[in-house]
C-alpha cells in the first residue's frame, strides 16, 4: 500500500511507578482505513490510547503526524491535531442542546458575546446529517438515547476537524441494530479519508469492520498494524493470549449428584429481572454469560441482598431464604462476591493490604466489647495471602499502591479467609495479567474442587469456556437458556450466541 | 472447602526495616509537625508575653482547649464517614439547654439530667445520620437544615432564656483545680480522645466505621451494615458535642442558648480547625485523633498567647482564618512531597 | 396534558405553583396580608435575600460551596458604610470601593481553591473567619452611623405603589445573571464546568479561569446585598451578613438547583427566595414566634433537596 500514515507511534515506551506498561510499541493508522487496536485487559490497550489522545506523555519513543515528530502535552494539544476520541464514558453535557455540546468548542473564543443559538443549530445540523442522525439540534442530550449520545460525541469530534478517530468500545452498550447504523457510518467516514481507531473486546465486530489490525500483548506489539486479509479468528485469538484458546485447561466435571447451594426459582428483581431460575451446586462452577448491559451483576447483586427480590423463591442450601441486606447474605449464608469493578467496590483502596482482606471476618474474629487487634486478623488473613502469593511490602500497604494483579488477589484472599460457601466471581480477569489470570483461573478450580460452589460472571468467552462446567446465557435480564460445557470453543461459543440471538429483538 | 493455608512467610509489619520506615514516617507525619508548631509558639509565647506561662493562664489554657478538643472530635467522628455535621454546635445547645431543663423545670438530680442531656444530643445526631442514610443525600445539605431545625425548636421551647440554677457540684467540678493548674476537664477530654482511639483501633465498630467511610459501596459488598455505621458516626459526634456543651456549662454554671452563638455556628470553626489541622482533608475513611487533640490544642493556645500579645480580641478570627489556610497549604506540600518520594 | 407535563419538568413551575398557593391561601385567612405595606416589607426583605441566594446559586452551579458569603457581604457592608463615614468617600466612590473589596474577595477564594486543588468548603471556611475576622478587627464590633442622607433616601424611597427603589437593583441583577447563564459563553462555561469539568477540559474551557470568575461573581453579588442591607438599616453594621448562610442555600434548593453542580434557575431561585419571604412574613402576620422561621427554613431545606432527588431519580430502581 503506498499511502503515507497519518499518525505513527514509534517504539512508545511507558513506565509507571514500578511497571514497564508499554515496552516500545507501533502502530501507524493510514487515512481511510479502520484499524482495530486489540489485547487483552491489561495488555497496554488503554495505555497506548492515553497516549495517542495526549493524557500521558511517552517515556521514550516518538509519536509522528504526517512524519513529523510530534508530542501532545495535553488531550487538548490532541484534539487541536485532529485526534478526535469517543471515550465510554461519555463527555457530554447533558442539560446542553445537542447543537450546544458540538460546538461548545467555537463558544471558548470569547466569554462575553451572546450565543446566538439559532446559528448554532444551523452549524449543527450538516454533522448530524452526516451521521443520519435525525434530531433536532436543539434537543437537550439528556433527552438521547445512548446510542445517539455517542453519535453525537462523534460528529462533535468530526467537527473539530478529526483526521483520526478513536472509537473505545464503541458498541458496548448497543443493540445490534444500533450497532449495524454505526458500522454503516464508519464506512461511509471511512471512505471519505478518516483513520479510525476501534477498540473492542467483540471479535466477530472487528473482523467485520476493521481493515486493518494491532494486537498488544503484555505491553508489546503481538502484530504490528497489518491487513485483516487472511487474519481469521484464531489467529487474533493467538497473538491477544499468547496461545490458542480452548479447552486446554479445562476438564469434564459432573457435580450432578451434589447438593444444591443456591437455588434460584423464577425470581424477579427491583432491578427488572424476570423470571430468572438457576442452580449452583456444591463444588460446581456455573457460568453466567452475556453481554454488557444484559443484567448479570444486577442479578448477582440482588442475589446478595443488595437488590430486593420481588418474585419467586431464593433457597441456600435447600432452605427458602429472604436476604434483606448484603451483610446477612455473607454472614448468615456465607456467600461471597467480587465485585467486577474492584477499584470502587472491591477494594478499599487507601487501607492496608490487612484491613481488606480481613472485613468480612471481623465480626466472627471480635472478642469482648467488640474489641478486635491486627493481630487476630493477621492470624487469620495472611495464610492466604501468603498462599495467593501476595506480592507487597507489607501487611501495611496501601492496597491501592498494589498492581493489579496482586489486587485481585487480595479480593479473592478475603473471601477464601472468610471461608464462604457460594461465592460469586464477576469478571474476575479485569485489569490482570496473564499470568495472574491463569493462576486464578487453576485457584477457582481448585476452590471448587473443595466443594465451593462458585457463580462465574464474565464477558470473555474462552474464560467462561476454559472454567465453567455449565453456562447460562442471560440477556435483557432474563436467562435465554442453558449451555453445558463441553470445552469445545467453536461449538459452545456458537450455541451461546445463538441462544442471545434467538430472542426476539426489541423494537430499535 | 479448605484451600489449605500455608504457614505465612509474608514480611511482616514487626520485621526491623519496617519499624524503622514507621520511624521516618512519624518524622514526616502531620503530628509530629503539630508537636513542633505547639513547641515553637509555646517558647515564642513563654518569651515575649509576661502571664503566659502564670498559673492562672495554664488552668484556662486547659479549660479552653479541653472543649475545644472536645468539639472537634464530635466534627472528626463525622468527617470519619466523608461527610460533615454542620449542626454540631445546635446539637450542643440542645443537649445543655435539655439538661438545664431536666434539672430545673423537672427538679431531677444532676446525674440524671446530664445523661439526659447527652442522650438528647446523641439522638439528634442519630436523627442527621438516619437522614443522611435514608435520603442518600450529602450531609452537608441535611446538617445545614436540621442545624437551622434543632436550633429553632430549640430556641421556640425554651423561649431564648438560659437556665441559670446549676447544684454546686457541677459547677464546682468547672472550677475545680488538680495540682493547682490542671482542670478536670481536661482530663475528661484526654479520656474521650483515648477511648476515640481505641474505638479505631481496636474494635470492630470502629473499623466498620472506616470502611463505610472510605469507600461505602466496597464496605457493603463486604458485608458491613453501612447504614448503621453512619447512623453511629452521627450519634456519637451528637453525643461528644453534647459533652462539649455540658463542660461549657460547667464552667458558665448556666445553660445558655446563645453560647454557641447564631444557629450554634461559633463551634464551626473550632469544629474544622482541630480536624483539619491534624491531617483529615476531609476525605473520609482516615482519622487521627492525635492529631485532632494537637490541632485544636494549638488553636487554643494560639488564641491565648495572640490575646496576651495584644493583637486585639477581634483579630485572632483572622489569624486563625490564616492559620487554616497555612496549615492546609502545607500539610497538601507535605503530601505531594511524600507521594513523589513514594513514601505515602 | 402534554403541556402540563412539560410545564411540570421546569424548573420554576414546582415553586410559582407553591408560591401562589401560599399567597392564596394566606390571603384567604388574613385579609391583610397583600396590603400596600406588607407588599412593601415583603419585597424588601426579596431584594437582599436573592442577592444572597444568587451569590451562593452561581458557586453551586460550579459545584462548590461558599461558605464565606456572609462574611463576604459584611466585610463590603462595612467597608461601604466606613469609606463614607470615615475617608469621607462620596457614595458612587464608596460603592465601588465595596464592590471591589467584594469581587476581590471571591477571586481570593477562587484562586484559593484553584491553586491548591482544596476543597471550596475548606478554603471557604478559612476565609470566611479572615474576612469576618478583618470586619471585626476594623469595627471593633462597633456599627458605623455616617451614612449620607442620600443613600438613607435611596433606603427608604419607593419608586411606584408598594414598590420599593431597593428592588430595581435586584431585579437588574436578576434580569442580568439569567441572560448570563442562558446566553453568555460564560454562564454556559459556569454550567459546563458544574457538570463536567473533564469533559468542559476537553471542549477547550478553562476551567481554573471559570472557577475564579463564578467566585468573583459570587463575591460581587454578596457585595451588593450587603451595600443594600446598609442602604436599607441606615446604619454600617458589623454583623450584616451573619445569618446569611442557610437562606443562600434553602433559596437554590427550592429553585431546584442541584448541589452536584451543573444545573442552576435563576427564575427558581427567585422564586424560592419569594416562598422563602412569603413564609416568614405570613409567620409574623399571625404572630407565630419568629424563631420558627428557622425551623421552617431547615424544613423547606429538606423537602426542597427531597423533591430535587425525587425528581431526578424518578426512574431508578432499587430499595
Amino acid at each position: 500500500m503506498d499511502r503515507s500514515p497519518i499518525f505513527e507511534a514509534v517504539g512508545v515506551q511507558k513506565a509507571f511507578p514500578g511497571v514497564l506498561a508499554l515496552k516500545g510499541v507501533n502502530i501507524s493508522l493510514l487515512p481511510g482505513s479502520i484499524h482495530a487496536l486489540l489485547g487483552e485487559n491489561g495488555a497496554g490497550k488503554s495505555t497506548l490510547i492515553k497516549i495517542i489522545t495526549g493524557v500521558h506523555q511517552p517515556t521514550a519513543g516518538q509519536l509522528r503526524l504526517d512524519g513529523q515528530a510530534a508530542t501532545f502535552g495535553s488531550p487538548r494539544d490532541a484534539i487541536a491535531r485532529g485526534i478526535g476520541v469517543v471515550h465510554q464514558e461519555r463527555n457530554l453535557f447533558p442539560r446542553f442542546s445537542v447543537a450546544e455540546n458540538i460546538h461548545l468548542e467555537r463558544l471558548a473564543m470569547s466569554y462575553l458575546r451572546p450565543v446566538d443559538y439559532a446559528a448554532l443549530n444551523r452549524a449543527a445540523r450538516p454533522w448530524l446529517e452526516a451521521l443520519d442522525l435525525d434530531i433536532d439540534p436543539a434537543t437537550p442530550v439528556s433527552e438521547l438515547s445512548v446510542a445517539r449520545m455517542q453519535l453525537v460525541e462523534i460528529a462533535k469530534a468530526l467537527s473539530l476537524q478529526s483526521r483520526v478517530l478513536l472509537l473505545d468500545e464503541p458498541t458496548a452498550s448497543l443493540t445490534s441494530s444500533e450497532t449495524d447504523r454505526l458500522f454503516t457510518i464508519l464506512r461511509r467516514l471511512r471512505d471519505d479519508g478518516t483513520s479510525l481507531v476501534f477498540v473492542s473486546h467483540k471479535l466477530e465486530e472487528v473482523q467485520e469492520i476493521c481493515d486493518r489490525v494491532t494486537v498488544l500483548r503484555d505491553g508489546a506489539n503481538a502484530c504490528e498494524s497489518r491487513s485483516m486479509e487472511g487474519v481469521d479468528r484464531k489467529q487474533l485469538v493467538q497473538m491477544m493470549i499468547g496461545r490458542s484458546e480452548g479447552a486446554g485447561a479445562w476438564r469434564h466435571r459432573d457435580r450432578r449428584d451434589q447438593p444444591e447451594v443456591l437455588d434460584l426459582a423464577g425470581v424477579d428483581t427491583a432491578l427488572g429481572h424476570r423470571d430468572v431460575s438457576l442452580t449452583v451446586r456444591k463444588g460446581e462452577i456455573v457460568g453466567l454469560y452475556g453481554l454488557v448491559g444484559a443484567g448479570r451483576t444486577e442479578l448477582a447483586k440482588a442475589i446478595m441482598g443488595q437488590f430486593a427480590v420481588t418474585g419467586g423463591e431464593v433457597r441456600v442450601n435447600g432452605a427458602p431464604v429472604k436476604i434483606r441486606s448484603v451483610a446477612e447474605a455473607i454472614h448468615r449464608h456465607r456467600m461471597g462476591y467480587i465485585s467486577e469493578d474492584r477499584k470502587s467496590e472491591g477494594l478499599i483502596l487507601q487501607h492496608s493490604v490487612l484491613a481488606n482482606a480481613g472485613v468480612p471476618i471481623w465480626r466472627r474474629l471480635a472478642q469482648a466489647m467488640g474489641s478486635l487487634t491486627d493481630g487476630r486478623v493477621r492470624k487469620v488473613a495472611s495464610p492466604f495471602l501468603t498462599k495467593l502469593e501476595v506480592k507487597t511490602p507489607s501487611l501495611a500497604q496501601s492496597v491501592g499502591n498494589l498492581s493489579g494483579g496482586n489486587q485481585q488477589k487480595i479480593s479473592v484472599a478475603k473471601w477464601l479467609a472468610a471461608n464462604v460457601g457460594f461465592l460469586i466471581v464477576d469478571e474476575p480477569s479485569v485489569g490482570i495479567d496473564i499470568k495472574t489470570k491463569a493462576y486464578l483461573h487453576d485457584l477457582l478450580r481448585e476452590l471448587a474442587d473443595n466443594g465451593t460452589a462458585i457463580l462465574l460472571i464474565s464477558s470473555e468467552m474462552p474464560e467462561m469456556i476454559a472454567l465453567a462446567d455449565r453456562i447460562m446465557v442471560m440477556d435483557e435480564y432474563r436467562i435465554r437458556g442453558e449451555v453445558t460445557n463441553s470445552g469445545v470453543y467453536a461449538e459452545i461459543s456458537h450455541r451461546i450466541m445463538d441462544r442471545i440471538h434467538d430472542a426476539p429483538q426489541p423494537a430499535a | 472447602m479448605s484451600v489449605a493455608p500455608v504457614p505465612s512467610a509474608l514480611p511482616e509489619s514487626s520485621s526491623d526495616g519496617f519499624a524503622r520506615l514507621s520511624r521516618t514516617r512519624f518524622l514526616l507525619s502531620n503530628e509530629f509537625g503539630l508537636i513542633l508548631l505547639i513547641a515553637a509558639f509555646a517558647l515564642l509565647f513563654a518569651v515575649y508575653t509576661s502571664g503566659f506561662l502564670s498559673v492562672f493562664n495554664l488552668f484556662s489554657l486547659g479549660r479552653n482547649a479541653a472543649v475545644n478538643i472536645m468539639i472537634g472530635l464530635a466534627m472528626m467522628t463525622v468527617i470519619v464517614t466523608g461527610g460533615l455535621n454542620l449542626a454540631v454546635g445546635a446539637i450542643g445547645v440542645c443537649a445543655a439547654m435539655g439538661c438545664g431543663w431536666l434539672l430545673q423545670i423537672l427538679g431531677l438530680p444532676w446525674p440524671v439530667a446530664i445523661l439526659g442531656g447527652l442522650a438528647l444530643g446523641a439522638g439528634l445526631g442519630a436523627v442527621n445520620g438516619w437522614m443522611v442514610v435514608r435520603t442518600g443525600l450529602h450531609s452537608f445539605i441535611i446538617t445545614l437544615a436540621t442545624m437551622s431545625i434543632f436550633f429553632g425548636v430549640m430556641i421556640f421551647l425554651t423561649r431564648a432564656e438560659a437556665f441559670r440554677d446549676f447544684p454546686e457540684a457541677m459547677t464546682a467540678f468547672g472550677k475545680m483545680r488538680l495540682l493547682t493548674y490542671l482542670s478536670p476537664l481536661l482530663l475528661l477530654t484526654f479520656a474521650v480522645a483515648l477511648a476515640l482511639a481505641w474505638l479505631y483501633r481496636f474494635t470492630v465498630t470502629g473499623r466498620e466505621m472506616l470502611a463505610a467511610g472510605a469507600n461505602p459501596a466496597a464496605a457493603e459488598l463486604s458485608g458491613i451494615r453501612v447504614g448503621r455505621a453512619i447512623i453511629l458516626c452521627h450519634m456519637l459526634s451528637g453525643l461528644l458535642a453534647g459533652i462539649a456543651a455540658m463542660m461549657l456549662v460547667t464552667r458558665n454554671g448556666a445553660a445558655i442558648p446563645s453560647m454557641a452563638g447564631q444557629l450554634g455556628q461559633d463551634w464551626l470553626l473550632p469544629a474544622f480547625l482541630g480536624p483539619v489541622l491534624g491531617g483529615t482533608l476531609l476525605q473520609g475513611g482516615k482519622v487521627s485523633v492525635l492529631g485532632t487533640v494537637l490541632g485544636a490544642f494549638l488553636v487554643t493556645m494560639l488564641s491565648s498567647g495572640l490575646l496576651m500579645l495584644q493583637v486585639g480580641a477581634f483579630w485572632v478570627q483572622t489569624f486563625l482564618g490564616l492559620m487554616l489556610l497555612v496549615a492546609v497549604l502545607l500539610d497538601k506540600a507535605r503530601r505531594s512531597w511524600l507521594a513523589r518520594r513514594n513514601l505515602a | 396534558m402534554t403541556n402540563l407535563a412539560r410545564l411540570s419538568r421546569t424548573d420554576w413551575f414546582g415553586p410559582l405553583l407553591a408560591t401562589i398557593l401560599a399567597v392564596l391561601l394566606i390571603q384567604s385567612l388574613s385579609a391583610n396580608f397583600l396590603s400596600a405595606y406588607n407588599i412593601q416589607i415583603l419585597l424588601l426583605a426579596i431584594a437582599v435575600n436573592a442577592l444572597v441566594a444568587y451569590s451562593q446559586m452561581i458557586i453551586i452551579a460550579i459545584g462548590q460551596m461558599n461558605l464565606s458569603v456572609g462574611a463576604i457581604g459584611g466585610l463590603a457592608a462595612i467597608s461601604f458604610a466606613g469609606a463614607m463615614e470615615v475617608w469621607g468617600l462620596p457614595a458612587p466612590l464608596a460603592l465601588t470601593f465595596a464592590l471591589l473589596i467584594g469581587l476581590g474577595c471571591g477571586a481570593l477564594n477562587g484562586v484559593l481553591i484553584r491553586i491548591t486543588g482544596i476543597s471550596a468548603f475548606v478554603i471557604t471556611l478559612a476565609t470566611l473567619s479572615i474576612f469576618k475576622g478583618i470586619n471585626l478587627g476594623i469595627t471593633e464590633a462597633q456599627p458605623f452611623y455616617g451614612i449620607p442622607e442620600g443613600v438613607k433616601r435611596f433606603g427608604g424611597a419607593v419608586l411606584v405603589g408598594p414598590v420599593p427603589w431597593l428592588l430595581v437593583p435586584t431585579l437588574l441583577v436578576t434580569a442580568i445573571l439569567w441572560f448570563t447563564l442562558r446566553r453568555l459563553p460564560v454562564g454556559r462555561f459556569i454550567l459546563a464546568v458544574g457538570s463536567n469539568d473533564h469533559a468542559a477540559g476537553l471542549s477547550g474551557i478553562s476551567v481554573g479561569r471559570t472557577v475564579i470568575i463564578a467566585h468573583a461573581i459570587s463575591g460581587l453579588l454578596a457585595a451588593i446585598a450587603g451595600v443594600l442591607v446598609v442602604a436599607r438599616l441606615q446604619i454600617g453594621q458589623p454583623s450584616i451578613g451573619d445569618d446569611w448562610l442557610i437562606l443562600s442555600f434553602a433559596a437554590p434548593v427550592i429553585g431546584g438547583a442541584i448541589l452536584a453542580g451543573g444545573h442552576v434557575s435563576t427564575t427558581a431561585t427567585f422564586l424560592g427566595v419569594v416562598i422563602v419571604a412569603i413564609i416568614t412574613q405570613a409567620l409574623v402576620l399571625f404572630s407565630i414566634d419568629p424563631f420558627l422561621v428557622q425551623v421552617v427554613l431547615g424544613v423547606l431545606i429538606l423537602a426542597a433537596v427531597g423533591l430535587n432527588k425525587l425528581r431526578a431519580g424518578a426512574a431508578t430502581g432499587g430499595r
